[in-house]
């Protein structure tokens, strides 16, 4: 089956997960043409034009040093996207090598399982909070940290699953042919965890969306210079009676995205395979 | 006039839209007091009928697209949803294959009985758990007193299903649909189930309509046997004359494909290739493929029901022929 | 017999810990699941190992498999001690013993063709050098099992049930393996199908002249397949002999109340009466694990296990009664 008869299959009839899915195509459309489509320079200074209303030509108004809104939430969908990726990946791949491996090796497990049990009983934000202060600001330590956070959820979740599978009589018929440890791991486990994988990614990426906004509006994030949603509302907080669209759209642009992201894990984890539903949901 | 008369029952599946036909008008007859034995492979359409008859396919992706159901002198497709599920629920009940998952493992089997009592009669919560210990000394299970207060989980799968027949029996019901309730016990188990069953008939004089895929149990505990294949039946004929004299090629394959334990068998005569698919199209007799008598109208035309006595019959061009 | 079986198991033992009943609670509860076991296996000859569920027949052939582990007794391959080797100890010695499973559903990994599945043991094994070498043994096993070799490029569900354990039997004899192990390897099947793969089984296991360890539930599939026959009660074999002593003259209670309890289409044989309920592994009654059960019971049967009495020559009954019995089916 190919890649795009599996996403036809997927969100055929789910109007909802359409829907996410065209608006995170617009997102990511932006994020990768933004120095075209644009109108200004995210961080050009126009002390003139200073909190001017929406309108033309700027479209969504300007902030409090004149810079264009309008290019600074297009030049911030880059940054969502980049975040949302990277923690993404990072989740994924730390914390589903510690799930897989500690389900497998059970004594391994042991030991590992704990360690993310006492990272789970921090609130995310506080976890996050509490590693972005040993750590300078920067994009890659903003990744590290909100992927550390989402690791410990994908590890549990795919521990559950690894155990499941564990169980299941192919890996046994696999056992009884020869097969090692590696080749069950990677050639029987891991292909049959790759959709809900997927699933789970899609909840992760919204979920590091808000993390990573609420980072930068509590001044933890991303350096103030870069134009990423978060920074925009942080920085404006202080003009919202003077300028609510400051406020408004970045902060609109985090709902519809996070929403989407949602949506779409929504419309995933319900085409997927019946088996592991219920372990997905508690992200 | 039968207890239970089906006539021309059609079921379909719809998949991606489309409307599968599965059971394709079937027609049969429970009388008063007797068994009615459906014995068929996987996928021939004999659950599905009995999920019909119980009306449980509301709401799913099956519908029935034509015939009857007429129990009791009223026809149940006719009736508006409320009054069938009292008519149903009054003098139908039924019992299923696993017996751990159709009771409700949070709630004492006491409690469970007592409330299928409540549903349908007007008596006291008192009253109610008197008739359940009554219900579970009768379906034999040991110090009912005792065991009304155990969690499903604390019996055994055998004394599980005895609970699922107490239930059903709790309206003395004129009809029990029993659909596979033996398959997923051993055959020990089995072999009290199924005696347990013919004394509560014996003693309450209820119809039974059994389904299975196993022609020894239909053999042992059934009046009147209807084979399916491929959503129609087959061959109809009371079960002494049905197993002294099997007139369809299917039933004879059947018979020889079960390894018996009272002979030995060098090689067992399975019936070759496998039953169609669904929505698969087949011209002329469904088994043909498969058949060893088969002759070139086999394959054209879809043999109607042969009489081969008056209370045996049998969809087949050739009925009682030796295959060639 | 005067040549040395292929397969001696002496007294297997496994038993698991559960978890305990009641959250917090104290203690493991042991189960028993298999409580001294032997038996022994020639060459070329097919043993069945029949009884109800939770008797722990599966578990006899999951520990000689590996898959559980023993927690006493020994299981000779060809002389050689095979229990307490260690996994990586064990791994080429897989070859040789090889299992069917029950499900054809779950036993085939869905992600993976049916080249990449029958693969696997041959790369393991090291019995082909070459994409084609193996393809061609692939497609020599396929037809061997009554599979068109083109097949092979397609995925499980693309197959039925009785299509599939084809497939598990074909990944079973690509190895040539000298045991085979059937854990209810036809029970999932509709009747029909079943009567295929059994006739299949059979035939493939007289022409390769392979052992095997035929776990079953079904009496007449065993009575159809065996050489000899074992029945298990509770994690032991209550009774041992050929075919014809298992089926003409059962001499064990439990034998009997099996073969009368099973479902026929002639009516005829009386069914033994049933006095109890089906015990439970985990809280075995004392002494004969069978005598709630048992019209022959005595003070004996209470507390006594019964040992291993010759019934005949290799016919091995467990029961403190078999003169009463006896005289009971004359």
């Amino acid at each position: 089956m190919s890649f795009l008869h599996s996403v036809r299959d997927i969100f055929r009839g789910r109007a909802m997960g359409t829907a996410g899915l065209i608006w995170l195509c617009v997102i990511l459309f932006a994020a990768l043409a933004a120095p075209w489509i644009a109108p200004f320079d995210p961080l050009d200074i126009d002390p003139v034009n200073r909190l001017t209303e929406p309108g033309w030509p700027h479209l969504f108004g300007t902030d409090h040093y004149g810079r264009d809104t309008f290019s600074r939430c297009i030049y911030g969908a880059r940054m969502t996207m980049l975040i949302g990726l990277g923690s993404v990946a990072f989740a994924l791949v730390t914390g589903g090598a510690v799930g897989m491996l500690s389900a497998y090796f059970t004594r391994l497990g042991n030991f590992l399982m704990r360690g993310i049990d006492v990272l789970m009983a921090f609130p995310a934000l506080l976890l996050a909070l509490v590693l972005m202060t040993l750590l300078e600001r920067s994009v890659v330590n903003t990744i590290i940290v909100i992927g550390i956070v989402y690791a410990t959820t994908t590890a549990r979740i795919l521990f559950g699953m690894t155990l499941k599978l564990k169980r299941e009589v192919f890996i046994d018929a696999a056992v009884c042919s020869g097969a090692g440890h590696g080749s069950i791991l990677f050639r029987h486990i891991l292909p049959n965890l790759i959709s809900p994988l997927l699933v789970q990614a899609s909840f992760i990426f919204a979920f590091a969306q808000l993390q990573a906004a609420a980072l930068d509006f509590l001044g933890l994030g991303l350096p103030p210079e870069v134009p990423s949603w978060g920074n925009m509302l942080s920085e404006s907080r202080i003009y919202v009676t003077r300028a609510p669209w400051l406020l408004l759209y970045p902060g609109l642009l985090i709902i519809l995205s996070v929403f989407s992201m949602n949506m779409v894990g929504d419309a995933m984890r319900d085409s997927m395979d019946p088996r592991f539903k219920d372990d997905i949901a508690g992200v | 006039m039968a207890l239970l008369e089906v006539k021309d029952l059609a079921i379909a599946v719809a998949i991606n839209g489309r409307l599968v036909p599965v059971v394709r008008g079937i027609s049969f007859e429970v009388e008063a007091g007797t068994t009615l034995g459906i014995v068929g492979e996987s996928g021939c359409g004999k659950s599905l009928t009995s999920l019909a008859i119980m009306g449980l396919l509301e709401g799913s992706q099956v519908r029935i697209t034509s015939g009857s159901i007429v129990f009791d002198g009223q026809d149940l497709l006719a009736l508006p949803p409320e009054r069938r599920r009292a008519v149903m629920g009054a003098d139908m009940a039924m019992i299923f294959q696993e017996p751990m998952t159709s009771l409700n493992p949070v709630y004492r089997v006491g409690d469970q009985i007592t409330e299928s009592i409540l549903q349908h009669r007007r008596i006291s919560r008192a009253q109610a758990r008197e008739r359940a210990i009554e219900l579970l000394r009768l379906v034999r299970i040991p110090d009912p007193e005792g065991r009304i207060d155990s969690f499903p989980h604390q019996l055994s799968g055998g004394m599980r299903q005895r609970v699922m027949i107490a239930m059903a029996l709790a309206c003395d019901p004129k009809l029990l649909i029993a659909d596979e309730p033996t398959t997923a016990l051993d055959v020990t188990v089995q072999a009290r189930i199924l005696d347990l069953m013919k004394e509560l008939q014996a003693e309450t004089g209820m119809a039974i309509m059994l389904i299975s895929h196993d022609l020894g149990v239909i053999a042992e505990t059934c009046d009147t046997v209807a084979v399916m294949y491929w959503g129609k039946i087959i061959e109809t004929a009371p079960a002494a004359e049905l197993f002294a004299d099997m007139a369809h090629p299917y039933t004879r394959g059947l018979l020889a494909s079960i390894p018996v334990t009272d002979r030995e068998v060098d090689r067992l005569e399975a019936i070759p290739s496998r039953v169609p698919l669904i929505g698969e199209t087949v011209t002329g007799c469904a088994f043909h493929p498969r058949c060893g008598r088969a002759r070139p109208v086999c394959a054209d035309i879809d043999p109607a029901a042969i009489a081969v006595s008056p209370s045996h019959s049998a969809r087949c061009h050739f009925p009682g022929e030796d295959s060639a | 017999m005067s040549a040395a079986p292929l397969l001696q198991v002496e007294d297997l033992k496994t038993h698991f810990f559960l978890g305990t009943a009641r959250p917090f609670g104290s203690g493991r509860r042991l189960l028993k699941a298999v409580d001294g076991v032997s038996f022994s296996i020639g060459a070329g000859e097919v043993l069945s190992l029949v009884g109800e569920s939770g008797c722990g027949k599966s578990t006899v052939g999951r520990t000689l498999t590996r898959l559980e582990t023993a927690s006493g007794g020994t299981a000779r391959l060809d002389g050689r001690e095979i229990l307490s080797l260690s996994q990586a100890e064990f791994r080429p010695l897989r070859r040789e013993i090889q299992m069917i499973f029950q499900d054809p559903f779950a036993s085939l990994n869905p992600r993976l063709t049916i080249e990449q599945t029958l693969a696997e043991p041959l790369r393991i094994h090291g019995l082909a050098q070459t994409r084609t070498e193996a393809r061609a043994l692939i497609a020599e096993t396929l037809q061997l099992v009554g599979l068109d070799p083109k097949v092979m490029e397609r995925y499980p569900h693309e197959f039925s049930g009785g299509q599939r354990q084809r497939i598990g039997i074909a990944r079973v004899m690509i190895l040539k393996p000298r045991l085979v192990i059937a854990d209810e390897a036809v029970s999932a099947l509709d009747v029909s199908i079943q009567a295929q793969v059994l006739n299949l089984i059979k035939d493939l296991q007289r022409d390769s002249g392979v052992s095997m360890l035929f776990i079953s539930h079904d009496l007449g599939v065993v009575r159809h397949i065996s050489d000899r026959v074992a029945v298990m009660y509770l994690g032991r074999i209550v009774e041992i002999g050929t075919r014809a002593d298992i089926f003409d003259r059962p001499s064990h209670p439990y034998t009997r109340l099996l073969l009368s309890s099973i479902p026929r289409i002639v009516p005829g044989r009386k069914r033994v009466e049933d006095l109890g309920e089906p015990a439970n592994a985990a809280s075995p009654p004392s002494g004969c694990a069978f005598h709630p059960r048992c019209k022959f019971a005595t003070d004996i049967c209470r507390t006594t296990q019964p040992p291993a009495h010759a019934v005949d020559t290799g016919h091995l009954s467990a029961c403190h009664h078999i003169e009463a019995l006896q005289k009971d089916l004359a």
